[in-house]
């Protein structure tokens, strides 16, 4: 424990009993510690004993009602529906993000005024408010004004109401995240593509390898812990998804956008039904959390075969 | 598609100039002012923004402190709790919270919006790691001369750590100031509305004839993004830099 803290770090210079020393210590630690009990854990605590309850908000007493909320959930249909909505929202957001994100990267990792523009121009609206962003899109995306119509008439096709037809609706919330994120998995890449060392690429130009090869061999294996961490940490944010469905759809239209957390607010906030919400919750939460766990497992598992990757490319 | 998408940000921000006559444009501004209490507005989010910053940066300062320079024991076990945090959302503690807040009657203040992220596990993380790569001997020379911790935290490391803190600044500015889940779910009053929830509420309000008012809602967003711009601008090199970093590790 004291070899974390360096050599004379423990040895008290002005002989103060030990527990006093720790006590001074530990108050440093305790505005945050204790923000984080009251804010964090005493509520997820609270979330899960409320999610056996059939509390209601305005009801004084709260009855615990055993499994009930989770069997109601899970047997109809509404679950599966969201669920499938959000998987949907989820793995085509991070696809497409990651794939852009990655060509911008090999595109833009190049210095030069021009170059170091471009990339802040595509990075600036990962910083830039979602609610903002979607104003924005649901102009673009207006049935009888917007931009992309008028591209299409443009065009000689048929204009489609993006926002009022279920069919698109869904689409047009995953291009506006595409469009908001991809300029972080561009930075974010572009950080890992700098780290390799350029005598692999010599080493196997050397040995014949084309462009095409030593990208696959070498670039996409190398960046693959960048590609991890990037895939679960917009996975997990991905499934969040709840400003742009507020401002541009409401969840509708015909309830085609409704995604996990926009359902939650509307159990909690619209419907009052507070123990039904925290048992969604609940389950939201734990898929959270399993994310995090594989995250942690693969990237523990990555780092020991990425000895290996290196040393196949180099001597295939 | 893509490609006229990327250029949207860009463009929106020269496109209301160019698709209304400049005339009109100024005109669209006053009536943002008129339509809603576009400066009130403006001044919560900018009282919830500055609340959150200065409280997440002073609670961090002192637990990456306490976590990477202090000792006591349980240190190293608490710091995962410090970090366990990271994988809990807002929404997935807000009911509770919201109970909370009614109870306390904050509800509709100030307190609401942001005492409760007055820590950031994000924020201690990211300061530990840069507190522990400062010598011990700096520490140890200041207390020789007779500073206290406070003194060394504020006097000696706060300086040292600079980049992350301007950082931590940054970061957290941008959060706050685009918040949005959080600050619909613990206001309802029009004079406690937040700028991002203001505007998507006139939004709804006009959703009949949206096309005749856009032009509004656009000269708003304007305003809204001018700081973020303007920090952006100044901050990059620190944003990018800290992201690369906290990815590697």
């Amino acid at each position: 424990m004291t070899g974390t803290e360096g050599p004379g770090a423990a040895t008290n210079i002005k002989r103060r009993p030990k527990a006093w020393e720790y006590m001074k210590d530990f108050a440093f630690a305790l505005p945050a510690l204790a923000m984080l009990l009251i804010f964090i854990y005493y509520p997820l605590v609270n979330s899960f004993y409320l999610s056996f309850t059939n509390w209601n908000m305005t009801r004084p007493n709260k009855e615990f009602i055993g499994l009930d909320n989770y069997e109601k959930l899970l047997t109809g249909d509404t679950f599966y529906k969201v669920l499938g909505i959000t998987f949907t929202y989820t793995v085509f957001d991070v696809l497409l993000t990651l794939g852009i994100g990655l060509m911008l990267a090999l595109l833009f990792n190049v210095t030069s005024r021009f170059f170091n523009f471009m990339r802040s121009v595509i990075f600036m609206p990962h910083y830039i408010s979602m609610v903002i962003v979607s104003m924005v899109f649901l102009w673009i995306f207006n049935s009888q004004y917007g931009l992309m119509n008028e591209l299409l008439k443009f065009l000689g096709l048929e204009p489609v109401d993006w926002l009022t037809n279920p069919k698109t609706a869904l689409w047009v919330l995953i291009v506006v995240s595409v469009w908001k994120g991809v300029g972080f998995a561009m930075i974010i890449f572009i950080a890992g593509l700098r780290g390799i060392p350029l005598e692999y690429y010599e080493a196997s130009s050397i040995d014949g390898a084309s462009k095409w090869t030593q990208f696959r061999k070498i670039t996409l294996p190398l960046l693959s812990p960048i590609t991890l961490f990037l895939v679960v940490t917009n996975f997990i944010s991905s499934m969040q998804v709840f400003q742009s469905v507020d401002v541009m759809t409401n969840g509708g239209p015909l309830e085609s956008t409704k995604a996990m957390v926009y359902w939650i607010y509307e159990m909690a906030f619209a419907e009052f039904r507070t123990g039904r919400a925290s048992a969604l919750i609940i389950m939201f939460f734990i898929m959270i959390v399993l994310l995090t766990v594989l995250q942690m497992y693969v990237s523990r598992k990555k780092s020991i075969t990425k000895g290996r990757f290196i040393s196949k490319c180099l001597h295939p | 598609m893509l490609i006229t998408a990327l250029k949207t940000p860009h463009e929106l921000r020269l496109a209301v100039p160019t698709f209304w006559p400049e005339r009109l444009m100024w005109e669209n501004f006053a009536e943002v002012f008129r339509k809603i209490p576009f400066w009130r507005y403006f001044a919560n989010t900018a009282i919830q923004t500055v609340g959150i910053v200065v409280l997440q940066i002073n609670v961090a300062l002192m637990a990456a402190y306490a976590f990477a320079k202090g000792s006591f024991p349980g240190r190293d076990k608490l710091f995962l709790l410090v970090l366990a945090a990271l994988i809990v959302p807002d929404q997935v503690t807000f009911v509770p919270v919201y109970v909370m807040m009614a109870d306390l009657n904050w509800l509709n203040t100030f307190y609401a919006l942001i005492v409760p992220h007055a820590a950031s596990a994000y924020g201690i993380f990211l300061l530990r790691q840069t507190f522990r790569s400062i010598h011990n001997d700096v520490i140890e020379a200041a207390k020789v001369d007779g500073a206290n911790r406070l003194q060394v935290l504020y006097r000696i490391l706060t300086p040292m750590a600079l980049p992350t803190v301007a950082t931590l600044v940054v970061i957290s500015f941008i959060n706050s100031w685009n918040s949005y889940f959080w600050p619909l779910v613990m206001t309802n009053s029009n004079d406690m509305r937040v700028l991002t929830v203001g505007i998507a509420m006139m939004r709804d309000s006009i959703a009949g004839d949206e096309m005749l008012n856009f032009h509004y809602l656009m000269a708003a967003s304007i305003i809204v993004i001018i700081p973020i711009i303007l920090l952006f601008v100044f901050a990059q090199k620190y944003i990018i830099a800290a992201m690369s970093n906290s990815t590697f590790k």
